[in-house]
């Protein structure tokens, strides 16, 4: 078995985080001599572990920039055919691998009762580490050549529960959400911020998201979503899972400072 | 605590997530203020030109070059949003054989060259026609292109203000 390396010390920790979704994931430049036909020999690397297959519209390429104030503007060109996004998933729902001609990525998500335990980033980074692995090893079989990875992204989503019904407020649970008044009924807002280390360039961005949302079970929740983005050094695999784990940092450590001490007691915060 | 900058629908977040299409559903605001959105002068040209560049038809030089690739067309795009304010005229845009590009402006101020190699390596040269002595400046960049946004500043000046 793979050996999974240790949380580190410094990082903020929850017994009972209200997690919901974490995704990893990288893009790269398409690979020489990979066609859509070749998707079935993809799968036949995960298919032991992810026996079921959807089909889903592709992600347009995403890369994050940096220079003057942009509003982003739709990138509307056709390249012709179009891969699609394959979802392999497990069994039980839990986590699945989404493929697609320039990307990989690894979720896991609650379902059913939502009781399944999140595996931690660690497992997770130790799977996805394996997974792009073999990945890499199979275009290489196609054509000398190595993963070119572009752009990486870890995404957290919290489900917070909060219903109108226990006079909750936003402030209860967000520390940069205050109405100063009666709780509107509904709410949606994000922010950016540039990642960069003390005084070095940009490296990423961190995007957050929050708003309310109904579950199916007829739940209101306030979805939380952190996602870092950006390009690793050096476009090699080593470069993208440093990436991965300083990115995981940054949103564990940005969710700690964006909620407040009361939800942190109700989370069970250790660190 | 005040609320950080209101600017939802201008994120463009991970689709790669899951539950949001499947297993909740955020509220639908009814009523909400937009202003129009307002694309760039440059954005419709090099759209129609990008577009024109993904689909050449491989030897399209006589010999053996390739359409410009995807991945460069939309890189090259995301770094002229960073580059070029709402008024800056388009940039030419050259391919190259290996599915690589050029953007570049020659105006009576000066030249700029942006060789995008690949996503995240670009080779950029700037000279000015007032500084005849020095060979002009070159860099290589990656994701951070803020020295060309003030070298397409100092280029394309006159052409923006006329605008």
């Amino acid at each position: 078995m793979a050996h999974i390396p240790k949380r580190p010390a410094d990082l903020p920790d929850f017994e009972a985080p209200p997690i919901n979704e974490v995704v990893l994931g990288v893009q790269f430049s398409p690979p020489k001599g990979y066609r859509q036909i070749n998707a079935g020999e993809v799968w036949g690397l995960f298919r032991s572990g992810f026996p079921k297959v959807e089909e889903h519209e592709p992600i347009a390429p995403m890369f994050e920039t940096f220079g003057l104030p942009a509003r982003l503007v739709k990138f509307e060109v056709m390249p012709g055919p179009v891969h699609d996004r394959f979802w392999f998933v497990r069994p039980d729902g839990t986590e699945l691998i989404q493929f697609q001609q320039d990307r990989l990525l690894h979720n896991w998500r609650k379902v059913g009762n939502e009781e399944n335990e999140y595996p931690r980033f660690e497992a997770m980074m130790t799977q996805f580490r394996d997974e792009l692995e073999k990945l890499g090893e199979y275009f290489g079989k196609l054509s000398p050549q190595s993963l070119f990875i572009s752009q990486c992204e870890i995404t957290y989503v919290n489900h917070i529960p909060f219903e109108l019904a226990d006079r909750q407020k936003v402030s209860d649970w967000l520390h940069f959400v205050d109405f100063g008044g009666p709780e509107p009924e509904d709410f949606s807002i994000g922010f950016r911020e540039i990642i960069r280390d003390a005084d070095g360039p940009p490296w990423g961005r961190l995007t957050c998201e929050c708003q309310i949302a109904i579950t199916q079970k007829g739940k209101r929740i306030i979805v939380m979503s952190l996602t870092a983005r950006g390009a690793p050094t050096d476009n090699s695999k080593e470069s993208a899972f440093e990436f991965l784990a300083k990115g995981r940092s940054l949103i564990v450590s940005r969710f700690a400072d964006l909620t407040t001490k009361a939800a942190h007691v109700k989370w069970r915060r250790t660190r | 605590m005040s609320i950080p900058a209101l600017m939802n629908h201008d994120l463009d977040v991970s689709s790669c997530r899951t539950s949001s299409s499947t297993r909740f559903t955020p509220l639908q605001f009814e009523a909400r203020v937009l202003i129009d959105e307002v694309k760039p002068l440059w954005s419709a040209d090099i759209t129609k030109k990008l577009g024109e560049l993904v689909k050449l038809e491989p030897g399209w030089d006589g010999y053996r070059a390739m359409p410009v690739s995807f991945v460069n067309a939309v890189f090259a795009f995301r770094v002229l949003e960073r580059i070029c304010g709402p008024a800056t005229p388009a940039p030419m845009i050259v391919p190259g054989v290996g599915g690589d590009l050029q953007l570049e402006w020659h105006t009576a101020k000066g030249d700029i060259e942006l060789h995008v190699l690949a996503p995240n390596n670009v080779r950029a040269w700037y000279t000015r026609v007032d500084d005849e002595n020095s060979g002009g400046e070159e860099r290589e960049l990656k994701t951070d292109f803020s020295i060309v946004a003030k070298w397409v500043q100092n280029v394309t000046e006159q052409h923006a203000g006329a605008l």
